[in-house]
């Protein structure tokens, strides 16, 4: 064969096809992921912080250092994720299979705590139910007369509550889901078989959605040990300490690579039960995909009991999204805690600095401080939603067009690695990563950079599900259409990729924009003074005993994600022109 | 001239397409006929530029436009070849003009040209009247030939086909047929089409090239698939209806067909041969013949004025095309005749023995 037929138009290939975008994507989320990870890792195990470990694993400090905050850690992880499967899974069942009435607003309603700060339930719960142990103000129920004993105030029992408040939305979404998937006709079938209501709940129902339900508690688990937020509120006053206000408490004070290494720990336990709940589930065959065409024909007939069940429904999901919200605003306008609805003032809003209020804080709105920190989180918000969209696209477009091959398999795995890690560790191995200068890189600790690539690595699991959902949309045959005509890549992009995915993308964006704005256990560390975010600083207000301000920048983050969140469904559900009937 | 030489194309360690060479004149109508995972779309979009080949050379008109061995690859927009998609592909947020527009554009051709040449293979496509219509406005057959429109458009060398008619319904399919045959005829465009029907290979190929477990079974035109099967592959996967291929077993006797001793004789002595039939061959009896099965009737349907009558006995499937109706019901067991003698043999390896 003369290579004079090859000197046409072609070239040559140096690479098997995707290798160059799989090492780049790879390289990529290395540097994101694994090397913050690592670099943390390996900073326990230099000889001048190696005895760190036995600090915190046998020394003389390690009951309080680690075995204690464990012990609570592991009681709020396994109350909370019973109990959040319990009443996820009562919702869920009562919006799914049953006449239960105002079955639909009970949906959309069990849906909302999640989408609330978990600071905010805390918030409004100090606002509601203080009483004078640690001073301060007290709430407004103390206010009213009523003497709230310490384990109502303070500690284990509220920590509870407010974290099963949160989590039980996440729980009735997975649970709601796979509910929605048994078929009546698997109903219907048992009823021909003679079975009646318990034997069909117990042989049928249950065994089948045993996978969503064991996913539900893991999840849940892993989001109660790792919140920050509620312990950190309601626990450290009266020094109830978890592992994670314990790594948050270890780094404030310098103890570093203690810290570190409580944060090594509480990533393994975490990702511990997310592993053991995900082996359960894969080990079993798979159910959800044994679907066939049937529409779902028949509801279980509650009877008498229907509006009694209502009421309970009614009650839990009160108590979980309106009445923080009343609180927190009401609170916001109130000069007391302990007189809720009483004098109510704009101070707090628009108030000029006067010593007789708050000791001299001006209103959020002459406040400097928390003005930076809006615009500050705003700016955050919108750079980590379209850096976390272009390295999400970017992946889950390798991934969905190379599927073969160890990396891609590498490039999936690592992508969903920060669902293992509780956002306070994940801040931890950040300072870790880029604290101190990396040869030629400065430190970055106290930039914005550094609050963008930890909230762009943090988030990635999640905008890669996005890109995945959008590359599904578009991808396949109608990319490769367009690289048939010779179009270049930037030429397609343009042309077929964004007008088909921009809908998508802008609304993966915006969900991006309100994870960020509204988290506080990753930026809880990356905190600094000269780079305030709202969460954090409605934080310290709170801890400093200004809970009107706390709440009033809660409801601010609040309105912005609501808001935010109106936006992003709109545009998902808006119809495209082209896709009219 | 198309050659595709010596192509190997692996997937880490499955090897997808093993070692398939193929030559047809320009103009042909080369089909790739098999079963699914059969490697034939792999191939097709080895020549399309889509995936690059391991091994091997693939040729369009003297121009290497692959070549696995010296890693050398043509773009696939400059192969001068076009791309008709099975699910299509149509962009959605474009009009029927502006889907079978864009590529031209892209080629850079004026406006004005593009506006004729786009009036000119929608008018020849009879989907004119659909211009300003969007691809989910219209029906599928109308979708199927946008697509196709919007591949010749840009006057094409070499046209591909991947499955195009598999999502049509069965009238439509037929009708669609045709006018694929009747474009190819206008266009003088080497087409490669890729299916697993083979009524469409044998319908409207010049070449068919039939493919199993990535390899290349045979390549010919369709009477010589039909005449002078090389695998009993070929032979049971080609023809309506298909071959019988029965096996023939030598014991110390003589040869067994199922239990019992018959007359023939393969033309290599080998424990097991097979033997094939063709389904005109065979008669339906009531009575036992010397070389007659019992076997149990399961199916009879008329076809074009005769009777196609398929009985089973141990695995073992026989179809025959007679006249008339047999008098005997489904379920009943009847006596399938064969003929003195197969029409050709096959070894256990599925090879051809002459």
């Amino acid at each position: 064969m003369a290579d004079v037929a090859m000197s046409g138009p072609g070239r040559r290939v140096y690479f098997r096809q995707g290798t160059v975008l799989k090492v780049a994507v790879l390289a990529i989320l290395i540097a994101l992921i694994v090397l913050p990870l690592l670099r943390t890792v390996l900073f326990t195990l230099q000889p001048e912080t190696i005895t760190a470990w036995s600090d915190v694993l046998t020394g003389r400090l390690s009951e309080n250092l680690f075995y204690k905050p464990l012990t609570n850690t592991l009681i709020i992880g396994v109350v909370v994720s019973s109990f959040c499967v319990l009443i996820g899974g009562f919702l869920a069942w009562l919006v799914v299979m049953t006449n239960v009435p105002f079955r639909k607003t009970i949906g959309v309603m069990a849906t909302l705590p999640f989408m609330i700060p978990s600071f905010a339930a805390a918030l409004a719960w100090g606002s509601l139910f203080r009483n004078d142990r640690v001073g301060g103000q007290v709430g407004w129920l103390q206010g009213m007369g009523l003497d709230i004993p310490n384990w109502l105030a303070w500690g284990m029992g509220p920590t509870l509550i407010v974290l099963t408040l949160h989590y039980f939305s996440l729980a009735f979404t997975i649970i709601a889901a796979s509910l929605a998937t048994v078929n009546s006709d698997l109903v219907e079938a048992a009823q021909i078989a003679g079975a009646k209501g318990g034997k069909i709940l117990m042989g049928i129902i249950l065994p089948v959605t045993t996978p969503a339900l064991v996913a539900a508690g893991s999840l849940c688990f892993a989001g109660a040990v790792s919140n920050f937020a509620t312990p950190a509120l309601l626990g450290l006053p009266v020094r109830m300490q978890t592992l994670s206000t314990r790594l948050f408490g270890m780094i404030e004070v310098g103890q570093v690579s203690r810290g570190y290494v409580i944060g090594i720990l509480l990533v393994l336990i975490s990702g511990a039960f997310l592993w053991a709940g995900n082996r359960i589930v894969s080990g079993r065959r798979s159910y959800a995909t044994i679907t066939g065409k049937g529409g779902r024909a028949k509801r279980f007939d509650l009877r008498a009991s229907r509006w009694p069940l209502f009421a309970v429904a009614f009650v839990i999901l009160m108590a979980a999204t309106v009445v923080p919200v009343i609180v927190l605003i009401a609170s916001s306008f109130a000069p007391s805690s302990a007189d809720l609805f009483a004098n109510w003032t704009l101070h707090y809003w628009i108030g000029e600095s006067s010593p007789d209020f708050a000791q001299g804080i001006p209103g959020i709105i002459h406040n400097n401080d928390i003005v930076r920190a809006l615009l500050v989180t705003l700016a955050l918000g919108c750079a980590v939603a379209v850096t976390g969209m272009c390295v999400g696209l970017l992946t889950s477009y390798t991934v969905a067009r190379y599927r073969e091959g160890l990396m891609s398999a590498a490039i999936t795995q690592i992508s969903f690695l920060p669902l293992l890690v509780p956002g306070i560790a994940f801040g931890a191995a950040y300072i870790a990563y880029l604290g101190a200068p990396i040869g030629p890189f400065p430190a970055l600790y106290g930039t914005f950079a550094l609050l963008v690539i930890a909230g762009t690595a943090y988030l990635l699991p999640f905008s890669v599900q996005t890109g995945r959902a959008v590359i599904q949309q578009v991808g396949g045959e109608l990319e490769e259409s367009a690289r048939i005509t010779g179009a270049s890549f930037f030429r397609r992009l343009a042309s077929i990729t964004v007008p088909l995915a921009v809908r998508g993308l802008a609304a993966g964006g915006i969900l991006v924009f309100v994870k960020i704005i509204r988290d506080l256990s990753l930026v809880v560390l990356l905190f600094t003074p000269t780079m305030p975010v709202l969460s954090v600083v409605a934080y310290r207000y709170a801890s400093e005993g200004f809970a009107q301000f706390a709440n009033a920048i809660t409801v601010i983050i609040l309105m912005i994600s609501i808001a935010a969140t109106l936006i992003a469904n709109a545009l998902q559900t808006k119809s495209q022109p082209w896709l009219k009937n | 001239m198309l050659e595709i030489k010596n192509i190997t194309k692996r997937f880490g360690d499955v090897e997808a397409v093993k070692d398939v060479s193929i030559t047809v004149p320009d103009g042909s109508f080369l089909v790739l006929l098999g079963p699914s995972g059969c490697g034939k779309t792999t191939l097709l979009r080895m020549l399309a530029g889509l995936e690059h080949p391991s091994e091997g050379q693939l040729t369009f008109a003297g121009q290497t436009v692959s070549d696995g061995d010296k890693n050398w690859t043509v773009d696939p927009a400059k192969r001068n070849s076009g791309l008709v998609f099975q699910s299509y592909a149509l962009w959605p947020h474009m009009s029927v003009r502006g889907n079978v527009e864009w590529p031209l554009k892209v080629g850079q051709m004026s406006k004005a040209e593009r506006t004729a040449r786009v009036d000119e293979v929608l008018e020849l496509l009879d989907i004119h009247q659909l211009a300003e219509r969007y691809p989910n406005e219209i029906s599928g057959g109308q979708q199927q030939r946008v697509a196709i429109a919007r591949t010749i458009a840009p006057k094409p060398g070499v046209l591909l086909f991947d499955e195009p008619l598999s999502n049509l319904d069965a009238k439509l399919r037929v009708e669609m047929r045709t006018e694929l045959m009747r474009l190819h005829r206008a266009t003088a465009a080497t087409t490669v089409y890729v299916t697993h029907d083979q009524i469409e290979a044998m319908t409207m190929a010049t070449h068919v090239a039939v493919m199993n477990h990535g390899r290349l079974q045979q390549f010919g035109t369709p009477n010589e698939l039909l005449e002078n099967p090389a695998t009993s592959f070929v032979a049971t996967f080609v023809g309506t209806p298909p071959n019988n291929m029965i096996p023939v077993i030598k014991n110390g006797l003589g040869y067994k067909v199922g239990p019992k001793h018959m007359p023939f004789e393969p033309p290599k002595q080998s424990p097991e041969s097979l033997a094939m039939f063709r389904a005109e061959a065979l008669h339906v009896r009531s009575e036992e013949s010397s070389t007659s099965l019992p076997m149990e009737l399961v199916e009879m349907s008329a076809i074009a004025g005769r009777t196609m009558v398929t009985a089973l006995r141990d695995g073992l499937r026989l179809t025959a095309i007679v006249d008339g109706v047999p008098a005997a019901q489904i379920g009943e067991t009847v006596h399938m005749e064969l003929p003195p003698e197969p029409a050709c043999w096959f070894g256990q390896d599925g090879q051809r023995l002459v």
